[in-house]
């Protein structure tokens, strides 16, 4: 006779397992005895697989994790965390706020001041010696100072400029005596190299940090400020940002840039497709063609100026973090300064090794700029375009949210709905104003 | 009328004050039992949070342990946000297109695939089909295919002469874009619900109204439609608590909210409060005025229908 399995069986089994469940739970909550590890939010490690450029960085990261491990009885593990480092991706956020944040973690110049106004990072001040601190770049250094301390460090910089394909400019009849140099040469370049399939310059679209970053220095190469870092007043009601606004807005008005992204924001793919000629970007975009089209010739230039405007660009890149709610926030510190900010030879050869191997940005210290020169990808010729911009690189301002916010909207307002430039940036004018009336925490550079 | 029958009974078990058996007291035991584990669930992760977050509206929270009343301060705010009011104007325009359409494409649909023909099965599967991939799947999908310039829609529009229209990155299209997504993601479940409701129509009203030479439209009209009245109420419900409340993963991958704020519903609103800007507080107070909303809405829907009855002919 086969078994039989009724109502009560099944609400027995089901007790059970629940208990089961409970037990093992609780279990797994016990202590070992062992320290936990310190753990490391990142996007880039461990992946062992996908394009190129993502595994030789997963594999960089892993190595200093490795290092440190190997001499420490601190050990650290990485924690892959895909796209936490966008703003609009929850996890990190809601880690912290069930107070289960990272150990260390990456952090951009847009998202610093929530992070720091929320009182969670480590000064790094003490862990650094001075000669180190004399090492950073002072540019790099500036947008993660607060007062005397140091709240993150930077790891790289990447200073924007224009990119473009080569076979592009050829098929239009134009050579690199066409670069635009100006605003209006940029759109009249842009111009007869759009096709119907091909956008001629592009602009970020998507609102975001990331549209922002890109619009900052349209803004400064005409002498405005979206704030004063001086008198910590919004600025951004001025000829400069509404000639900035009204550059992005043209550029989708004469047809010659996108109204969205092509190829999914990938530019090598746009590039060797042909959907895109010239493209505003970073020096990352350099290693994104080394790994995935070695052949595809392309150029840097930078970025083009209004009349009687001045060469500067921004330079962004992610800086190491560290949670001083963490498990072990001493050696965490320790970690981030002996990784990439002390020194050692050791951490010297790692800096040159990110910036000019596995990925392609500059350094943020004189030391591992140095270092680099005998790298072989140290004479690429976009590399070299690209240190030629480091001079005029600004960093990324940090501003709150509620200050992106407005100046998002702006943008977006003028490039893609039609909004009128000069009633916009009054509109975000008032409303960082009024913003700024009560605002309490870092400063706004 | 099964659900009028069931609706007798109930009532009957209710007034009935005789104790109860053995039977019944296991019967009842293991019902509780059987519901527990459910009613565990939903109290946890539903009613608790809920009850928190209403909470919540009425502090000032910043994501990092620092919490501090302010009392209804949120809400004042609330009010004199223009980018709170935008992504309301948004949302309606979103609810009052999305529920209606979905409602007759989805009836339309259901009418369609309840009559036997050849394929009717793949017919039905594929119309589900949609509704059971990940909307951030679809949301990708449909980016790929509305790419400007090479995605296959807009080739299709350059071949009719739209040449150089970009639907995601024009605000009025792109809302337009979203609605149209929804609707076809959507419309296989609501279907499926319409299809339950028609199937429970007896098939003799239709051979009566054949004889008294009824056209299918008089049939449509005298018939399935009364008849679908309780279906009809549990869609138009549940579509605009789900219009509502979903959708974010729809406007996070195809638009992030843009252009210019165009797409930014207001569970999008919230959401970018929350864990963009780090307020938890002012979110909150969001969510709880949009909670108080649907449940107006739901109790203003039982009130007009009589819990869904649409007549008082069984008060």
């Amino acid at each position: 006779m086969p078994p039989r399995f009724g109502r009560r069986q099944l609400l027995a089994g089901a007790a059970a397992l629940g208990a089961a469940g409970l037990g093992l739970g609780l279990t797994g909550c016990s202590g070992s005895g062992r320290p936990e590890p310190l753990q490391f939010w990142n996007y880039y490690a461990p992946q062992e697989q996908g394009d190129p450029e993502i595994v030789e960085q997963s594999k960089w990261f892993q190595s200093a994790i490795d290092h440190w491990n190997a001499n420490h009885p601190e050990q650290v593990m990485p924690v892959f965390v895909p796209d936490y480092v966008n703003p609009m991706n929850p996890r990190i956020a809601t880690a912290f706020a069930a107070e289960n944040g990272p150990d260390i973690f990456l952090i951009s110049p847009g998202e610093f001041l929530r992070y720091y106004n929320g009182g969670v990072l480590v000064d790094f001040k003490p862990y650094l010696t001075q000669e180190a601190f004399d090492d950073f770049y002072p540019e790099t250094l500036a947008t993660r100072i607060v007062g005397e301390g140091i709240y993150a460090l930077p790891m790289e910089v990447d200073p924007l400029s224009i990119y473009y394909d080569v076979a592009a400019f050829e098929e239009a009849g134009l050579s690199e005596g066409d670069l635009p140099a100006t605003w209006d040469q940029m759109l009249d370049v842009a111009e007869r190299l759009t096709t119907p399939r091909r956008s001629g310059l592009v602009l970020e679209t998507t609102p975001g940090y990331y549209q922002n970053f890109t619009f900052y220095p349209w803004v400064w190469q005409g002498g405005g400020e979206v704030v004063d870092p001086i008198t910590q007043k919004p600025r951004i009601a001025s000829d400069a940002v509404v000639a900035a606004l009204e550059l992005f807005a043209a550029s989708i008005a004469r047809g010659v840039a996108p109204r969205t992204l092509p190829a999914g924001g990938e530019i090598v793919t746009a590039f060797t497709q042909g959907l895109a000629a010239m493209w505003q970007r970073g020096p990352w975009s350099i290693s994104e063609f080394q790994l995935q089209a070695p052949d595809h010739r392309y150029g840097v230039f930078p970025l083009p100026l209004p009349p009687g405007g001045r060469q500067i660009t921004v330079a962004g890149g992610w800086a190491w973090a560290v949670n001083n709610r963490g498990r072990n926030s001493d050696a965490a510190a320790r970690f981030v300064v002996e990784s990439i900010g002390s020194m050692s030879a050791e951490s010297i050869a790692r800096g040159a090794d990110w910036n000019y191997r596995a990925k392609s940005n500059l350094p943020a210290r004189r030391s591992v700029s140095a270092a680099s020169e005998q790298l072989p990808s140290y004479a690429d010729p976009a590399r070299a375009a690209v240190r030629e911009l480091v001079s005029t690189s600004r960093g990324e301002p940090r501003y709150p949210p509620v200050l992106y916010k407005a100046l998002s909207n702006t943008i977006q307002s003028v490039q893609l709905a039609g909004g009128d430039a000069r009633v916009q940036a009054q509109v975000a004018q008032d409303a960082i104003e009024s913003f700024l009336q009560t605002y309490e925490g870092g400063t706004l550079v | 009328m099964t659900a009028l029958s069931l609706n007798r009974t109930a009532g009957r078990v209710g007034a009935d004050r005789r104790p109860l058996s053995t039977m019944q007291k296991r019967e009842r035991r293991a019902a509780f039992l059987f519901l527990l584990p459910d009613s565990l669930g939903l109290l946890v992760f539903v009613v608790v949070p809920m009850f928190l977050a209403i909470g919540l509206a009425f502090f000032s929270l910043d994501g990092f342990g620092h919490l501090r009343f302010i009392g209804v301060d949120n809400y004042v705010r609330m009010a004199q946000d223009p980018q709170f009011w935008s992504s309301l104007r948004v949302t309606a325009v979103y609810v009052v297109v999305v529920v209606p359409v979905m409602f007759v494409v989805s009836l339309a649909l259901a009418v369609l695939v309840k009559e036997r023909f050849p394929g009717v099965g793949v017919v039905r599967s594929a119309l589900f089909l949609p509704y059971v991939i990940s909307l951030v799947v679809v949301g990708m999908i449909w980016q790929f295919m509305l790419t400007d310039k090479v995605g296959v829609v807009s080739r299709a529009l350059a071949f009719v002469g739209l040449e150089g229209v970009s639907i995601l990155g024009s605000p009025g299209l792109a809302l337009a874009a979203v609605i149209a997504i929804t609707i076809w993601f959507q419309m296989g479940y609501y279907m499926i619900m319409f299809l339950a409701g028609l199937q429970d129509i007896p098939g003799e009203l239709y051979e009566v109204a054949r004889v008294d030479g009824a056209s299918a439209w008089q049939q449509f009209r005298g018939i399935t439609l009364p008849l679908l009245a309780p279906t009809s109420f549990f869609v138009i419900l549940t579509s605009t608590i789900a219009v509502v409340t979903g959708g974010l993963d729809l406007v996070y991958v195809l638009t992030q909210g843009g252009p210019a704020s165009a797409t930014s519903v207001l569970i999008f609103f919230v959401y970018e409060q929350a864990f963009l800007f780090g307020e938890y507080g002012y979110a909150a107070a969001i969510g709880s005025v949009l909670l108080v909303a649907l449940l107006l809405w739901s109790a203003l829907m039982f009130f007009l229908t009589h819990g869904g009855r649409f007549s008082h002919a069984d008060d």
